[in-house]
């Protein structure tokens, strides 16, 4: 037994003596440094979504339809100022212009731009200037310039006819005549056919598809909040819990509303009614809104819910 | 902090000490134990193999020479008188207790043959039964490391990956550079312990089949010289 016991302990003493010797230390695992990357999530949407824009042109950075044939959008200035000189010219001019046809009528309303302050000078001189048409717009452009600039996203020709809020102002000064205005509506309307008039050149995209810009959650809410501030929901009325109104409201690039806002659902709530003028109202009287005039394309047009469950903490 | 900062700064600290010794030495008390208990396990296991491997070949030597003298055709007597004066094992102690049986039963004024085959087959069997004792002795202990060192291996494991857990638990970081050492060492137990068991098993298997064997043969060589030693009583009587 002693040899056994002898030859086994010089065995395994041999083994470890050769793992020592072999095996003397682990080799340090070395790691190469990684570097960190950085991840951004991007919504699939702003890739997948068609883009606005002309089957037939370019890509661009800027979606852009291509701009209404008639060259007068891209004078038009959307401020309500230009608008309300917009009418003047039209009464100066009644006479003149039904004589060229249709088509000079864009031309009154280039004359627009002369600005608010020299009116009783501007007037006159672009009213005579009318039946030459292209050669005065080009003028009176420049000196309009101040108001094209802030908005480079343009106006759209629609809106412009019908914001009853801001002329309501103005007009008294002048002698205010509904039928007037009437007849200015029915003027404007066919020149307005494109739904996004752009001064940029036409971008590769479809017609249906959206524009690139949206609001952000939080641009949203914002606007939701400069809203309620000035909501009084018709608090008491039965079933108020459902008296959800939805408003479209159109915005004009400085935030002022630019046409009367849209009611777009309905309800057989008696106070529906009352509920919905309350939001009307609501949305006249907070403006002008402080948006990001960046994203004026996004906030054009707003829908805005307004349910009093929320204010009347339901 | 910067990830790459982060992980050159925690693998800074356990490293360079993976070696045997600082395995063993950083181990847990519980895990040191073991693993001296698996290692002295294995000396002995080997210390058994050597002893029962030289047994067998010496007694198979044995064997193998009394056989080539038996069968000679050299006389009992002679060859009892030889080997009755030392030490002998397996065939040749089978041999001298049945011949030292026959003679004490010629002995003395009233020979004692009337059984005396059955008393030489009794004595014959004891003597291979320790004989066979003797060659299968501390052959249970080979059994038993092979079968329980593993599991003894594997308790210093659970042991060593509890502590390194509690290392995750007390660092509150899941690194692996933390959990790692914990993990080796527990590892070195298992290592340890199938290092004991698979020779012992092994070593198991071969030695008892080899004593079985011897054993055998021994019995033949018993029932041959049994009908040797009934002729010869039946001859005389």
């Amino acid at each position: 037994m002693r040899v056994g016991l002898i030859a086994s302990t010089a065995g395994h003493l041999a083994v470890l003596l050769w793992g020592v010797m072999s095996f003397p230390d682990a080799k340090p695992f070395e790691i190469a440094p990684v570097d960190s990357l950085p991840v951004d999530l991007v919504p699939v949407s702003e890739l997948t979504r068609l883009r606005i824009g002309e089957k037939t042109a370019e890509v661009r950075e800027v979606e852009a339809t291509r701009p209404t044939e008639k060259p007068v959008e891209q004078p038009k200035a959307e401020e309500k100022p230009a608008e309300t000189e917009a009418k003047r010219p039209n009464q100066a001019t009644p006479a003149p212009t039904p004589a060229p046809t249709p088509e000079p009528t864009p031309a009154p309303e280039r004359p627009v731009p002369p600005e608010p302050q020299p009116q009783p000078v501007a007037p006159e001189p672009p009213a005579p200037k009318a039946e030459p048409e292209p050669a005065p717009t080009p003028a009176p452009e420049p000196e309009k310039k101040v108001a094209e600039t802030p908005p480079p996203p343009t106006v759209r020709p629609r809106s412009k006819p019908t914001p009853p809020a801001q002329p309501q102002r103005e007009r008294p000064r002048e002698n205010f005549n509904p039928n007037e205005i009437a007849a200015l509506l029915n003027k404007v309307e066919p020149a307005g056919g494109a739904s996004s008039n752009s001064t940029q050149p036409a971008s590769l995209g479809s017609r249906q598809g959206q524009s690139g810009v949206t609001m952000s959650q939080s641009e949203i809410d914002a606007l939701r909040g400069q809203i309620s501030r000035c909501w009084n929901p018709p608090a008491g009325a039965a079933g108020a819990g459902d008296l959800n109104v939805r408003l479209k409201v159109f915005l004009t690039p400085g935030g002022e509303v630019d046409q009367r806002p849209e009611i777009m659902n309905s309800s057989n709530n008696p106070s529906f009614g009352i509920a919905a003028e309350s939001a009307r109202r609501a949305v006249l009287r907070c403006a002008p809104y402080s948006l990001p005039a960046a994203k004026y394309d996004a906030w054009r047009e707003v829908i805005i819910n307004f349910d009093p469950r929320e204010l009347l903490g339901g | 902090m910067n990830p790459v900062e982060l992980a050159q700064t925690t693998l800074a600290a356990p490293q360079g000490d993976m070696s045997f010794f600082a395995l063993f030495l950083q181990a847990h008390l519980v895990v040191k134990l073991v693993m001296l208990g698996l290692v002295v396990a294995s000396i002995w296991c080997w210390a058994i193999i050597v002893d029962k491997w030289l047994l067998f070949t010496r007694t198979k030597r044995q064997m193998n020479r009394f056989e080539t003298v038996f069968w000679s055709g050299q006389s009992l007597e002679e060859l009892y008188r030889t080997l009755s004066g030392r030490a002998n094992h397996s065939m040749a102690a089978l041999f001298i207790a049945a011949m030292r049986e026959w003679k004490r039963s010629h002995e003395g004024a009233r020979p004692a043959i009337a059984s005396l085959r059955q008393r030489i087959d009794r004595v014959m069997d004891v003597t291979i039964a320790r004989e066979a004792e003797r060659l299968e002795a501390r052959l249970l202990v080979l059994a038993t490391v092979g079968s329980a060192a593993p599991f003894i291996g594997l308790f210093g494991t659970v042991w060593g990956i509890m502590t390194s857990f509690q290392a995750i638990a007390t660092s509150k970081n899941t690194n692996l550079a933390v959990v790692a050492p914990g993990i080796a060492e527990a590892l070195l137990a298992t290592a340890l312990g199938l290092l004991a068991a698979i020779p012992a098993v092994i070593a198991y298997n071969k030695l008892s089949a080899d004593a079985g064997k011897l054993a055998a043969r021994m019995e033949g060589f018993a029932d041959e010289f049994s009908a040797i030693l009934s002729r010869q009583i039946d001859e005389r009587s």
